[in-house]
């Protein structure tokens, strides 16, 4: 009996021992603690691609952000049985719609990310680093400044819609607060701190980036964009100018056109968002939104059609598709479909995103001089930018003649055929005080004018739910 | 600190020695069979003497001649003898046939219905008995009061949505502890994939054989969960498996097979081509397109069968589904003496789905052991292994959900192509997908292997103080496999698509305790229990995808061209905690207990990581007092109240800290962050105070005999997502704000009517009555086709409300606000708004009957819910008027759809791309009432007469014939799916639930 106790004695107090006291302490094998991380360079490279994969999420570059603004133009028209953004292309969404929201919520996270790697006081490089350090931060400066952009793109009147472009922007938040409730800045301080961001990207970017990721080269070519919206012609002619001069890109030509969307890192790109394997999103990469295999909600109209030539480059963009069934038709011109994401088999949905483009610069540089005034007005310069993009589209096209307001009716039309599909068109109808009229048109509704409170999309639910202090977009 | 006082303790208790008695009389206690009975508690009336036998059954006691001894065991009938001057006084105790006494199973411990002070449920265990349900929690359904169970999906292996008491969180599990032989055990879904079904449709409990369950008992209110502390505020269900009883060797051996197929009549049924091409033409007409294009559009996708000339007509339904087939056989053999007692059973359980190719087939073993190794020092060892392999389907609105698929493809495509191979030529139609071809050449397996342990041993130091020293362990894997085909359906641009994803859990508990019983004086029963225990859970998981398969007829990922995923996943929480128990009565009339228990976990923040949870619970056996103790009426008359602190700890391991966060954040193969979660170092449980107040009798010897109880559960601190703005870039913080209470009443039954040698009959019911309301919330949450909200129901739909169809033009009029006096065509002008109507329930039970003729017994057990409305999720796709043509609709929509001016129709006018006022969003359109009855079980058995069996030399022999779900009442005639779906309420295209029809014989050696 004796020993019996004893042997207990010792289980007892072995059993009593199993608690010591980290037992409840534990981490997390897939997280790391927010103390913990920006401490090193790499922790700031990894959270500046960080903010690329939120670029390359399917409610921003992937794919709505890109695909709503053609939506809602002319230039894209949808299939009977089309879901995904059709309330933007009939102009009936809401701001309960889930797009608007995935839009804001994504593009924020993103700039939460660029708002910490700026303001991070955790890490000071060596010597060594210091360009690499720089590096990503400059990136993330500009990275947030394309997302500001692309955020009073989409949720406010463009630039000139009030003449000192005080009417409502998004609301700008450069530091991570959790309870923050920000108000609306007016688009003219977003634009300065679009400017200001892009400015400190570019002086602090001094590294060579493959077209995938931001780089200085992209900055300057982004800046150019967003000075032809604020109509500051000369900096955005100086700025395009900067870039072409720069010499790092060229035009693709022949059969590379259509390869630059399918391969990625063209000489032609200058900033995209690039898929793999790896990252594939499946049919809700942008591509699956027009291709018979993936959800095929969306067409090109025949508005557009009727816009290119036949035998320019530019048509490979639009292609018959044999395996369209013929209830998806088109009632003119037979099946035809996007083309322009044309990936198929085993690297479906791995097609290049275009953010900018050389092909741009040469039509925001030819915008910007036709539409600048005094010294900076120069007509034949933009002939000459527009030519560049027409005859690479086809040689034999006739040299662009025209002059004053027909020459910018030019561009803005070489516009559609050069970067349709791309998420342009909504912009430039707006910021140019177009009306969308859909002579080919299977929607609901077939014009729509200009001055228009739904040429934008309403501040989400999500956000004003919460947010007391944000105001909800006139007509919403 | 606390657990050294206990080692102290422990060991001071252990050193003391025992008082010497001068002079004794010994005697041996023994049971009907003539096994030793130990434990037994010998006192001498009227004083504190007492003394308990040891594990051979002996005691011995100081005595004086006249002295009463009075020996009282649980589940015993209770004897006197009187002390004249024997040596000895051997007794037998015979079984106290009365439920009164019965052993009911309850936290760390055992009670009976006299003692109890909380509210317990105990399911009727035969009832467990070759089920056709892989599951035992099938039997809980319309069991027991309080408990609203639910099948989550009717496919073979699948779920079960479990609500003791009501819903007590928004945002933490709901679904109660459960407690196999000692151990919680990880319960409901641990698939990385579900087969894409949201915890629906794989269910880790599966893998217990009811046939070995012993007790199945369900603890309610705060006096019987605080013992659990942190995890028991959605209610505990207790199981305990099957032990050996003294005597020889004893063989069961059960048999059943069962055909089944669906239990509710009024499914959804699809459209044949010569109804869908009606409508396909009136949707392009009412678009105002030609004859020409719609002859040319639907031809293009309807290809003409070479046989017969004419377009294909297939039924999906039919085509994908067939009678399905379970079969089960048990065998078990138990039996021991006083030193050891066994109990070791083998079972194997197949189920082939109403739907082709979904199967689920469970092997498991048992072997429990006890030992006695000395008069004090016993051992048990508890065991099993089960291994089930799940061939499941999917549900929702992905394309090749069987059930979705089926309503939606249009009848015009055929199963098979020209060539034999399942048709795939409609790339155009949902993905080309085939549901027939899917349930062969798309794979989605689930194989899962269990093996529960748990070991104690237990040394008695003095009379009725033991120490246990308990130890479980809960090993799990689950491997899953998935393969989508390469030529038709989600993966046909990836040339076939495979997933694998192995989890494996490993789940440890400790428990030491003491536990200490005594009589002080007469009539004061004393127990002490206090215990500290560890646990520690860890999950890892690996998961991989491969893309690009060589060849359609190999599925192994080392084939496929194309990695596209490879992962590996893990998580781990420990709890630590110290808790104590004390029961105390006075004369078995004035009940009194209660319990505390301490709690920490890793899941919480840094500053609150520790929480006290404790209950106090009084009883007034009200019949044991002098005025009743004679009564022939009463039996049994019992008050009894508890009230207590409980809490909710199931949340995600990591909720507190702020967190980067890499998984799928990489970019071009380079790896990239993002920050996820805001830091909430407050972070703690969910705290649940709990009332509860219950009355139980039993009259004229039993023969009617219930309870009634009300409760109230008031939920606090719940976990709630609170929105953040989201320009700060992260969405919500985890944040202890909400209040909920959940109030009922409960109602059980049961009356012997007949009672003779030869006749029986007897009836139960069950009711429920429950009311659940959002007390605190900061702001309220939109979900789905809810919205939580202060002051309404946590699952009361808010919806756009349906005002019918316009008789004049067929458009979907709408109601514009709650005032429902306007209607409109325009989705612009209307508002959602609450139209008291949830999917919880106003009330819900079972009543059953039972009838003996000698030896041929009938038995009938119906499960109903009242007042609960169910909401059609895919609704708006599978009834949508034309948006998604030339996707097809069901029948019901078809003949009830508006087609002529003046007509009053339920469907709107068909439309090519849909109504331009139809309204996507959720909707009344879709709701319907839930409320049904059902008739369970319908079962009829004979027993074999014993001259018989003795001419076969067995000891039992049983023949029976089950009916499972054979009959079901709805209130919604309109109703187009199973009445019973998930607490939620929510339809999702599952597998709906079946009726079988079997056969069983059970044969006893």
């Amino acid at each position: 009996m004796k020993k019996i106790n004893h042997i207990l004695l010792v289980v007892i107090m072995v059993f009593a021992t199993s608690c010591s006291s980290d037992f409840l302490d534990r981490e997390p094998s897939e997280q790391i603690r927010d103390e913990k991380f920006l401490s090193t360079l790499i922790d700031y490279q990894t959270a500046v691609v960080g903010v690329h994969n939120q670029l390359q999420n399917s409610n921003t570059y992937g794919r709505y952000f890109v695909l709503v603004p053609d939506v809602m133009g002319e230039d894209v028209k949808q299939a009977d049985d089309a879901n995904r953004g059709k309330e933007w292309a009939e102009y009936e969404g809401d701001f309960t719609h889930f797009i608007p929201e995935n839009i804001w919520r994504e593009f924020y996270e993103a700039i939460n990310i660029t708002n910490q790697v700026i303001n991070s006081d955790k890490y000071e490089p060596i010597p060594d680093d210091q360009a690499a350090y720089d590096q990503a931060v400059g990136q993330a400066h500009a990275l947030r400044a394309l997302i500001y952009f692309d955020l009073v793109r989409m949720y406010a009147q463009p630039y000139n819609y009030t003449s000192d472009a005080s009417h409502m922007g998004v609301p700008i938040v450069t530091e991570h607060n959790i309870e923050g409730l920000p108000s609306r800045n007016t688009v003219s301080e977003v634009y300065d701190q679009i400017i200001d961001d892009f400015n400190t990207g570019i002086a602090l970017m001094t590294l060579e980036e493959k077209q995938y990721y931001m780089s200085r080269q992209a900055a300057q070519a982004l800046l150019s964009r967003v000075y032809l919206y604020k109509e500051d012609y000369r900096r955005a002619i100086d700025l395009a100018t900067a870039v072409i001069d720069d010499g790092s890109y060229e035009l693709a030509e022949g059969d590379d056109y259509l390869r630059q969307f399918l391969k990625g890192e063209s000489d032609e790109a200058i900033f995209e968002i690039a898929y793999n394997t790896t990252d594939n999103p499946g049919s809700d990469h942008l591509g699956g939104m027009y291709k018979a295999t993936g959800y095929g909600d969306y067409f090109p109209s025949q508005d557009l059609l009727d816009l290119i030539t036949d035998g320019d480059i530019r048509k490979t963009t639009v292609d018959k598709d044999p395996e369209v069934p013929s209830m998806f038709l088109i009632d003119k011109d037979g099946d035809i479909r996007v083309n322009k994401y044309p990936s198929f088999d085993a690297t479906i949905y791995t097609d290049a995103i275009p953010v900018i483009r050389l092909s741009e610069v040469y039509l925001n540089r030819a915008e910007a001089r036709a539409k600048a005034s005094g010294a900076d007005r120069d007509e034949a310069g933009a002939q000459a930018d527009l030519n560049m993009i027409r005859k690479r589209g086809l040689a034999t096209a006739p040299d662009v003649t025209a002059i004053g307001d027909a020459l910018i009716a030019e561009i803005l039309i070489e516009r559609r055929i050069e970067l349709c599909f791309e998420g342009h068109r909504i912009f430039d109808v707006n910021r140019n005080r177009q009306d969308v009229v859909r002579d080919d048109c299977t929607s609901n509704i077939c014009t729509i004018t200009y001055p228009n409170d739904r040429f934008i999309l309403p501040i989400p639910d999500g956000e004003t739910d919460v947010n007391p202090n944000i105001t909800q977009n006139p007509g919403y | 600190m606390i657990r050294k006082i206990f080692l102290c303790v422990s060991i001071l208790l252990f050193t003391s020695s025992y008082i010497e008695a001068q002079q004794t009389i010994t005697g041996t206690v023994s049971d009907d069979s003539g096994g030793p009975l130990p434990g037994v508690a010998v006192v001498i009336k009227n004083t504190s003497n007492g003394a308990i036998t040891d594990f051979d059954g002996n005691y011995s006691i100081e005595v004086n001649p006249g002295n009463v001894l009075v020996f009282s065991y649980i589940g015993m009938a209770t004897q006197e003898k009187i002390f004249n001057s024997q040596r000895t006084i051997d007794v037998t105790l015979m079984p106290d046939a009365s439920e009164l006494s019965e052993v009911i199973v309850v936290g760390y411990g055992t009670s009976t219905r006299k003692k109890l002070t909380g509210s317990v449920s105990v399911i009727n265990s035969e009832s467990l008995e070759m089920m056709p349900s892989a599951s035992f929690q099938n039997a809980l359904q319309g069991a027991a009061p309080g408990l609203q169970v639910n099948a989550s999906d009717g496919a073979p292996g699948a779920g079960f949505s479990i609500r003791v008491r009501g819903t007590g969180s928004i945002n933490a599990s709901n679904d109660p502890l459960y407690v196999v032989d000692g151990i919680p055990i990880t319960s409901g879904s641990v698939s990385q994939t579900d087969f894409g079904n949201q915890e629906r449709s794989s269910n880790v409990l599966a893998s217990l054989n009811p046939n070995d369950i012993e007790s199945l008992v369900v603890l309610k209110d705060a006096a019987s969960t605080a013992i659990y502390g942190s995890r028991g505020a959605n209610g505990v269900v207790m199981i305990t498996t099957k032990s050996g009883k003294s005597g020889k060797p004893s063989v069961n051996i059960k048999s059943r097979v069962g055909i089944s197929s669906f239990a509710y009549n009024n499914l959804l049924k699809p459209l044949n081509t010569e109804q869908y091409r009606e409508l396909f033409y009136e949707a392009y007409e009412n678009r105002g397109r030609s004859v020409e294009r719609a002859d040319n559009d639907f031809n293009s996708f309807s290809p003409i069968n070479p046989e017969t000339g004419t377009y294909y007509d297939t039924n999906w339904i039919d085509e994908m589904t067939q009678s399905g087939v379970t079969q089960e056989v048990d065998a078990s053999v138990s039996g021991g003496n006083e030193k050891m007692k066994y109990y070791i059973s083998g079972n194997y359980f197949n189920q082939d789905g109403v739907v082709i190719n979904n199967v689920f087939k469970r092997y498991s073993t048992r072997a429990n052991f006890s030992i006695n190794l000395s008069n004090r020092i016993k051992f048990t060892n508890n065991f099993s292994f089960s291994k089930f392999k799940q061939r499941g389907i999917t549900d929702g609105t992905l394309w090749e959900a069987p059930f979705y698929a089926a309503i939606l493809l249009p009848p015009t495509i055929p199963v098979y192509d020209n060539n034999g191979r399942f048709y795939a030529e409609h790339q155009g139609i949902m993905g080309a997908s085939n549901p027939v071809g899917s349930l062969y050449d798309n794979v989605r397996d689930l194989k899962q292997q269990r093996v529960l342990e748990s070991f104690d041993i237990s040394y008695e130091f003095i009379d009725g103080l033991t120490f246990k020293s308990s130890w479980n362990f809960d090993l799990l894997t689950v491997d899953e496999f998935i393969y989508l085909n390469g030529r038709y359906g989600a993966a046909r641009n990836a040339r076939g698509r495979g997933n694998v994803a192995n989890t494996s859990d490993f789940n440890w508990l400790g428990t030491q305790s003491l536990n200490y019983v005594t009589h002080i004086g007469e009539n004061h029963n004393l127990s002490l229990f206090a215990a500290y225990e560890a646990q520690e859970f860890e999950r890892n998981i690996i998961e991989l995808q491969a893309e690009q398969f060589a060849h359609p007829d190999l599925t192994a990922l080392s084939i496929a061209a194309s990695p596209t995923l490879a992962e590996t996943r893990s998580t781990e929480y420990a709890f630590n905690s110290y808790f104590a128990r004390l029961n105390y009565d006075y004369n078995n009339t004035y009940y009194l207990s209660g319990s505390i228990r301490r709690d920490g976990s890793s899941r919480f923040g840094a500053e609150k990581r520790w929480g006290t949870f404790w209950s106090i619970g009084g009883g007034y056996n009200i019949s044991n007092e002098s005025f009743l103790e004679d009564s022939d009426v009463v039996d049994l008359l019992k008050l009894r109240a508890s009230y207590g602190i409980t809490g909710n700890a199931s949340i995600e391991d990591f909720e507190s800290p702020a967190l980067w966060s890499f998984r799928n954040r990489d970019y071009i193969n380079n790896p990239g962050g993002s920050q996820t979660q805001a830091s909430n170092p407050l972070l703690t449980w969910e705290s649940q105070s709990n009332f509860n107040v219950g009355l139980d009798f039993s009259l004229f010897n039993s023969r009617i005999d219930g309870s009634v109880e009300y409760f109230e559960r008031v939920s606090s601190d719940l976990l709630l997502d609170r929105k953040l703005s989201l320009t700060t870039g992260i969405e919500e913080i985890t944040e202890n704000t909400g209040d909920m209470q959940n109030t009922g009443v409960e109602v059980s039954l049961g009356l012997d009517i007949v009672k003779t040698q030869d006749v029986d009959v007897s009836v139960n019911g069950n009711i429920t009555f429950i009311d659940n309301e959002i007390t605190y919330l900061p702001s309220p949450i939109v979900d789905g086709s809810k919205r939580r909200a202060e002051g309404h129901d946590f699952q009361e739909y808010y919806l756009f409300q349906w005002a019918g169809v316009d008789p004049e033009n067929g458009d979907p009029l709408w109601y514009t606000d709650e005032t429902k006096t306007t209607t409109t065509n325009n989705r612009r002008e209307v508002e959602r708004f609450y139209d008291g109507k949830s999917a919880t329930p106003d009330f819900f039970g079972g009543f059953g009957l039972n009838i003996r003729y000698k030896r041929i017994s009938l038995g009938a057990n119906f499960n109903y819910q009242f007042g609960n409305y169910l909401y059609n999720n895919p609704g708006w796709i599978i009834h949508s008027e034309g948006r998604f043509i030339p996707r097809s609709t069901s029948v019901y929509a078809f003949e009830n759809r508006w087609t002529t001016p003046g007509q009053d129709a339920i469907f709107p006018r068909y439309r090519a791309g849909g109504n331009r006022t139809s309204n996507h969003r959720p909707s009344s359109r879709y709701l319907y009432e839930g409320d049904f009855i059902r008739l369970k079980t319908l079962s009829l058995r004979y027993d074999l007469p014993s001259d018989i069996l003795e001419r076969l030399e067995i000891s039992s022999l049983q023949v029976y014939v089950d009916l499972d779900n054979v009959w079901t009442w709805v209130a919604d005639k309109n109703l187009p799916f199973d009445p019973e779906q998930t607490s939620s309420g929510a339809y999702n295209t599952v597998t709906p639930i079946t009726k079988t029809y079997s056969l069983g014989v059970s044969v006893g050696f």
